[in-house]
């Protein structure tokens, strides 16, 4: 950043700047510096840290050890699915032999009877929206929850326990409640005098998604809401006096304090849920195990089914489309972070 | 490295959960129909069966004679040298609902015997396909497995080579324990390979309320469609909430209607099963098996079977009988005493063929559950005095005494059956000659493995997302699959 950069900044902003790098630089500059003079110790912190970083010199060999973990259980498998997904394998392979089958598994996934892109499309669609109603409503509890609410300790636990629940679990006790006859939602609606509003919950077309959606929700929040908490804990309070003393409301110190120093923890939980998302599949196999029809089919529920009955070229294949899908967006993610210094 | 790890283990918990899918079925849980004449032969008296020419009739005959006790009476010996085993441990891999608590008396005096333990490894039903399947391709079997096997192919659909994993029992004392109807589920390329013990009552039939029948005025149980359509309305009015009971949620129970009934598709071509089998049928465009869908989905549309019929599941089952809120269900005949038994409803009930499509076809079906010896044991020896064990009269006789929802073992052995009175009733109403054919699923290659996919299309078809045709088309495409890579020359 250029000795301009540093002007113009709101003042909240600028003190978030040099309140960050006074404290990784021993205090020596204070708050509300002059830009000029903020430039220079800012020049002089990147050279100390890089001084540092070139201290910090471990033996090359340390890394042996997770790197054949990580070729061995990680990578080789993968490869070997590649592999796979080119060649007829299936339950009779033993019977009449592995052959190469170049793009005749892909070329069947997107011309097969079955539809493999509905799947995909569902992929998407949960990965985009259990990603927006988890997030958003796990960060405003996180904020809620650090503030000095009474009781916080016991709703942070109250909130988080449904994370720590087997996904089996979570399938039998929502299929039950979900139930349209016996279910408590429905006979609680009925009860209270809302029987209208009786729903065909895993069962509708119209509503399955959005039962699938909150259980997750309900089940998901409190963990993203717990790294949250987390980041903002490493908040120092002192930054929101000084944006107070500044006129800043809510929503001020939220846009110039809160999400700037959250960067973090939002890409960490939007990582994780991505991958989550791309890769889900107890959730749905719990719910509705891809039904009602097809309707919430998922890539790894096909790829469940493909393997279930034999067909282990074909599942592979769906796989790789899944692993090429994650890897991509991955990458595009670890380029975004890269760019803004979030994994440095 | 985070994300490289997350996206790597993304890929790896997609192949290690994809372990699965499919696998139950209706006859993962249905036994042999084809013997059903047996307990008319043996109970009745009445008529000693078909004198159809198909082959299918011959099994049939052949069971009744078996299991009437008037032909041969296999007697098995248990292995004699009890020590030679001492000390070493079997281990058993099945589905839930093969085996259960019935076993375990047999199990245990087989233990006691030869000194020996037996792990029982019982896997959902849902799962066990996928487990079983992961098991034979890395080595790491059990002593012995179970598949749901059927006479046209389910060894070769299900395990692949059974000369590769299956340890071959031919010649074995017990072979013949089985009638020959079930030992066609049990041999592959003339080689024994599998012990097929099942029982025989009438499965997945309609079990109804005959007293509540009685009471509206439905003197007649239904035989036509039409007249199924009409009894249902005058339940339907007389404030039943689910004239007849389907829990599409278990997602094996809405195909029973279309797959039970195999027969009645056959009668516009007695050569459909072979046609089917060698390729030169479909079921797409199939006019009576379109028939039937469509009867299905216009019962469905009609609210005959509940709200919600596609997400409730069958745990309620018994209470929906006893409390009168259905009227009807496909079930087995032991259900009836369940029903009584769990819930001391005084109703009396009945059973009568399932009327869709006008079949008045008897659903016989020569499949079974069925166990095998892993070629790859270490206790090959242990295993042979295992099935020999089972087969013994004695552990018949305590594996139906143990079996409380089961009225009978299709064994050809004197052991002492329990026939339901109910049984008896509804087996002199079925024409004999309507028990040639069996079951759709049975009596075809390359359709059973499909029958979750089938249930799920049928869903589909009754929610307007695709029609009846592409279910059929859909099925057609599977089994042009599966027989493409079993190497079927019928489909190259």
């Amino acid at each position: 950043m250029s000795p301009e950069g540093f002007a113009g900044l709101p003042q909240a902003a600028l003190f978030i700047e040099t309140k960050h790098l006074s404290d990784r630089s021993g205090g020596r500059i204070t708050w509300l510096a002059d830009p000029n003079i903020l430039y220079k110790t800012y020049s002089d912190y990147k050279i100390e840290e890089a001084t540092m970083n070139k201290n910090k010199i471990y033996p090359r060999w340390f890394v042996i050890l997770p790197l054949i973990i990580y070729l061995v259980f990680f990578l080789f498998p993968s490869a070997l699915g590649v592999f796979y997904s080119f060649t007829d394998w299936s339950r009779m392979t033993s019977k009449n032999g592995l052959h190469f089958v170049g793009l005749q598994n892909y070329i069947d996934l997107f011309t097969s009877n079955k539809n493999y892109m509905a799947g995909f499309w569902n992929t998407i669609k949960f990965t985009l929206i259990s990603n927006i109603v988890k997030i958003i409503p796990a960060f405003f509890l996180a904020i809620l929850l650090n503030s000095r609410l009474k009781g916080k300790k016991f709703y942070r636990t109250v909130f988080y326990l449904p994370s720590i629940l087997p996904f089996v679990i979570i399938g039998i006790v929502f299929s039950s409640i979900f139930s349209y006859n016996t279910g408590l939602m429905n006979k609680t609606l009925s009860a209270i005098g809302l029987g209208f509003l009786k729903q065909r919950w895993l069962s509708d077309p119209n509503m399955v998604w959005k039962s699938i959606f909150s259980v997750d929700a309900w089940r998901g929040i409190g963990y993203i809401m717990t790294i949250f908490l987390a980041g903002l804990n490493t908040i120092d309070d002192s930054l929101y006096e000084a944006a107070e003393i500044d006129g800043a409301g809510f929503w001020k110190k939220l846009q110039y304090v809160t999400l700037p120093m959250m960067r973090g923890p939002i890409m960490i939980n939007l990582v994780f849920g991505i991958t989550y998302g791309l890769k889900v599949f107890d959730i749905i196999y719990v719910l509705t195990n891809g039904g009602p029809g097809h309707k919430t089919e998922v890539i790894t529920t096909y790829v469940f089914q493909l393997y279930g009955t034999g067909q282990y070229g074909l599942s592979t294949a769906l796989n790789t489309i899944l692993l090429a899908i994650t890897a991509v967006i991955g990458v595009i993610i670890v380029k975004v972070m890269s760019r803004k210094g979030e994994l440095a | 490295m985070l994300l490289c790890g997350a996206m790597t283990a993304s890929l790896l918990a997609g192949c290690g959960s994809s372990t699965g899918s499919t696998g139950t079925s209706a006859s993962s849980s249905s036994a042999s129909a084809s013997t059903s004449a047996s307990a008319v032969e043996s109970t009745s008296a009445a008529d000693t069966g078909s004198d159809s020419t198909e082959a299918v009739t011959s099994t049939s005959t052949e069971a009744v004679s078996s299991t009437s006790g008037s032909t041969d009476n296999v007697v098995v010996k248990a292995v004699e040298n009890k020590d030679q085993f001492k000390g070493e441990e079997l281990s058993i891999l099945v589905s839930a609902g093969w085996m259960d608590n019935r076993y375990d008396a047999t199990i245990q005096r087989f233990e006691d015997t030869y000194g020996v333990t037996v792990d029982v490894q019982t896997i959902p039903a849902d799962q066990y396909s996928d487990i079983l399947q992961s098991d034979l391709a890395n080595g790491t079997c059990p002593d012995i497995f179970w598949i749901q096997s059927n006479p046209v192919g389910a060894i070769e659909s299900n395990i692949g080579n059974p000369e590769e994993y299956c340890i071959d029992f031919t010649g074995a004392d017990w072979q013949n324990v089985m009638p020959e109807s079930r030992q066609a589920s049990c041999i592959s390329n003339g080689k024994l390979y599998g012990l097929q013990i099942w029982h025989n009552s009438p499965e997945y039939v309609m079990v109804y309320n005959k007293s509540l029948f009685k009471e509206l005025g439905i003197t007649d149980v239904p035989t036509t469609y039409d007249a199924l359509k009409e009894d249902l309305k005058k339940i339907k009015d007389s404030g039943v909430e689910t004239p007849w009971f389907m829990p599409g949620a278990d997602g094996w129970q809405e195909q029973l209607a279309f797959f039970q009934i195999g027969g009645v598709y056959t009668e516009d071509n007695p050569n459909l099963y072979d046609d089917l089998n060698n390729n030169k049928a479909t079921f797409a465009d199939n006019k009576k098996m379109l028939e039937v869908l469509n009867e299905f989905k216009e019962l469905s549309d009609d609210g005959y079977f509940g709200e919600d019929w596609v997400g409730t599941d069958s745990t309620n089952l018994e209470n929906e009988f006893a409390d009168r809120t259905t009227a009807m269900a496909m079930a087995n005949s032991s259900f009836i005493k369940q029903i009584q038994d769990d819930t001391g409803t005084k109703d009396e009930f009945g059973m009568f063929l399932i009327p869709l499509g006008d079949n008045t076809w008897y659903p016989t079906n020569p499949a079974g559950p069925t166990m095998f010896g892993y070629k790859g044991t270490e206790h090959e020896d242990l295993v042979k005095a295992f099935f020999q064990f089972v087969c013994t009269p004695e552990s018949l006789q305590e594996i139906l005494d143990n079996s409380p929802q089961y009225t009978n073992l299709d064994v050809n052995v004197d052991i002492e059956q329990h026939w339901l009175p109910e049984e008896k009733e509804f087996m002199a109403t079925v024409d004999k000659s309507k028990m040639g054919v069996p079951v759709l699923q049975t009596g075809t290659k390359y359709t059973n493995d499909y029958w979750m996919d089938f249930g799920s299309d049928m869903i589909s078809f009754c929610q307007g997302d695709i029609s009846a045709n592409d279910v059929l088309k859909n099925m057609d495409a599977n089994r042009a699959e599966d027989a493409k890579a079993a190497g079927d020359s019928a489909w190259s």
